[in-house]
């Protein structure tokens, strides 16, 4: 590696700061043929733009090779971002940092979609989503609160690592993502199974008359759905959750067919006036 | 038969514009609670976007974001047209408005396919600009899908709206035992929101958790916090035990550190 043959600029923690934060704009540029290959060159602009500002035909090359296919999760790429640019300060050409670039962006994908899609996400939202069925009004904006703070938290320091330890972080994170992602998991089904048991709404309307039906006496009715209450609440809720779940893990049904299967099933059933 | 004003729709058009550009810039504005939540504030009924955007976002949540690139059904079906139809119609409730609004939510999710689709020329015309060293022309370039999702994202709030007279009288013309069999479908579909994301997160360890959020929602009646709190004891102790011994060996270095700064 020589770097006597540029002598490129130094960049500051704003700079770094500012590249992290234009993580947001990695998928400005979204398209099925390099994904988020322009937006990761968007991301880069403003730092590539002080490192060789001075040789537009060096920059237009920079960006243009920082073009091509990419597709990461967007909350831990100022991981990449910043080692990239720690290895551009010291001098090192695209050729040589294009390897660690995509050698990370398979597994931050991973451990990032993982993280915020199926950890974060569905936390924030089901715990919001039962105080707005409450009547909160504060649940959206609390939402969007807490999701954004975490993953702007995540940015930051993700930002901060990649420039300080470099590409020994990568281990030791997916190690401790391991732990991390299993007592996710453990507060994530907890909640799920607790929430499709509230909020999946399926209740018997059917009754049978006890005896035969006499005129002017009152006859004791007996309800489906209290019995059913009485032995396990939530009975059918939880049956047809675990329904649709063997269907979609074991039968691979598409969600298409899920939904149109119960929107036939919830009319036909209410119209036989099973359900109401 | 609530009516919109032409400001109204407007202001539908950009909350839409811009909650569906965070869905690109990963902000997640574009989901069903916070959709709802923005229509009900401009129509002045937030009770009924709350319980729009509930329904539709525990419908919705294990569609998610769609994971490395895929496109899932669009939040906007149930959280913008589900939430205009309850609030300004009166035969519509949310339970029924979110089946009424699922296939705007699969028409905008292949709208979404055909915007990356068509920006697939995209990475020519932006290496062609760099060519030149028109870095403007690039950054405009690189900017596009955002821009066009503004655009569509306007268009659908702002014709939702402004078209809901007529969406009105094709709904009214919905006979009365189906809009009551989709209100009951309405409050099945959440089922299958929870199936998808169980089976990405329930894995064979994991199912004495389910039936321990089970037992805590359906026969003590825990708010979700609660249930949540139940949870995390569990993932506390499995974390701690999990990480004991390499905690314990950095702690103890960590400890020892301290110590040393107090005495100096």
């Amino acid at each position: 590696m020589t770097g006597s043959n540029n002598e490129t600029k130094k960049l500051t923690t704003k700079d770094y700061t500012k590249t992290t934060l234009r993580a947001y704009f990695l998928q400005n540029g979204f398209n099925y043929s390099n994904y988020q290959g322009l937006g990761y060159a968007l991301t880069m602009f403003p730092a590539f733009k002080k490192l060789y500002g001075d040789d537009p035909a060096r920059l237009s090359e920079e960006l243009k090779d920082n073009c091509e296919f990419y597709n990461t999760n967007p909350n831990l790429l100022p991981f990449i971002t910043s080692i990239h640019l720690a290895m551009a300060e010291s001098g090192m050409k695209y050729s040589e940092i294009r390897g660690i670039k995509m050698a990370l962006m398979g597994p931050l994908a991973g451990i990032g979609d993982s993280l915020s899609q199926f950890c974060l996400a569905p936390l924030f939202s089901t715990i919001f989503a039962s105080m707005a069925m409450d009547g909160m009004s504060f649940a959206p904006l609390g939402f969007l609160f807490a999701m954004n703070f975490v993953l702007l938290g995540i940015k930051m320091v993700m930002g901060t690592y990649g420039r300080k330890l470099g590409t020994s972080m990568i281990d030791k994170l997916s190690e401790k993502m391991g732990v991390i992602s299993d007592a996710a998991g453990m507060i994530g089904v907890t909640v799920i199974a607790g929430l499709a048991a509230t909020f999946v709404k399926m209740k018997v309307a059917l009754t049978f008359a006890a005896g035969e039906v006499q005129e002017g006496v009152k006859q004791s009715v007996m309800d489906i759905q209290g019995m059913l209450d009485k032995i396990a609440p939530a009975l059918l809720p939880i049956l047809y959750t675990m329904l649709m779940y063997y269907l979609i893990k074991k039968k691979h049904v598409t969600t298409y067919w899920l939904v149109l299967i119960t929107v036939v099933l919830g009319v036909l059933l209410s119209v036989l006036g099973v359900l109401a | 038969m609530v009516e919109i004003s032409i400001v109204q729709a407007l202001l539908i058009g950009l909350w839409t514009a811009f909650c569906y550009m965070g869905n690109l810039w990963g902000i997640y504005t574009n989901r069903c609670i916070v959709l709802s939540f923005g229509v009900g504030v401009i129509l002045g009924d937030i009770p009924t976007a709350l319980q729009c955007g509930a329904i539709g976002e525990l419908a919705f949540m294990g569609f998610g974001v769609g994971a490395g690139g895929t496109v899932p059904p669009n939040p906007i079906g149930p959280g913008i047209i589900g939430t205009l139809m309850a609030i300004t119609m009166s035969s519509v409730t949310p339970e029924s408005a979110l089946p009424i609004s699922i296939p705007f939510a699969v028409a905008i999710q292949f709208l979404q396919t055909a915007i990356y689709t068509v920006r697939a020329g995209a990475p020519e015309s932006a290496a062609h600009a760099l060519e030149k060293q028109d870095f403007n022309k690039f950054r405009r370039s690189a900017n596009m899908t955002v821009i066009l999702f503004g655009v569509a994202g306007f268009a659908l709030g702002f014709l939702g709206a402004f078209s809901m007279d007529t969406l009105s009288k094709l709904v009214e013309m919905i006979p009365q035992w189906l809009l009551d069999g989709l209100t009951v479908a309405g409050g099945m579909l959440p089922a299958i929101g929870f199936a998808m994301i169980m089976s990405v997160m329930l894995k064979k360890e994991l199912i004495p958790f389910a039936l321990l959020g089970y037992i805590c929602a359906a026969y003590f009646s825990l708010p979700i916090i609660g249930i949540a709190l139940v949870g995390a004891v569990f993932a506390i102790k499995h974390y701690n035990e999990a990480g004991k011994t390499a905690v314990a060996a950095a702690s103890a270095a960590e400890a020892q550190e301290v110590e040393h700064d107090d005495w100096i």
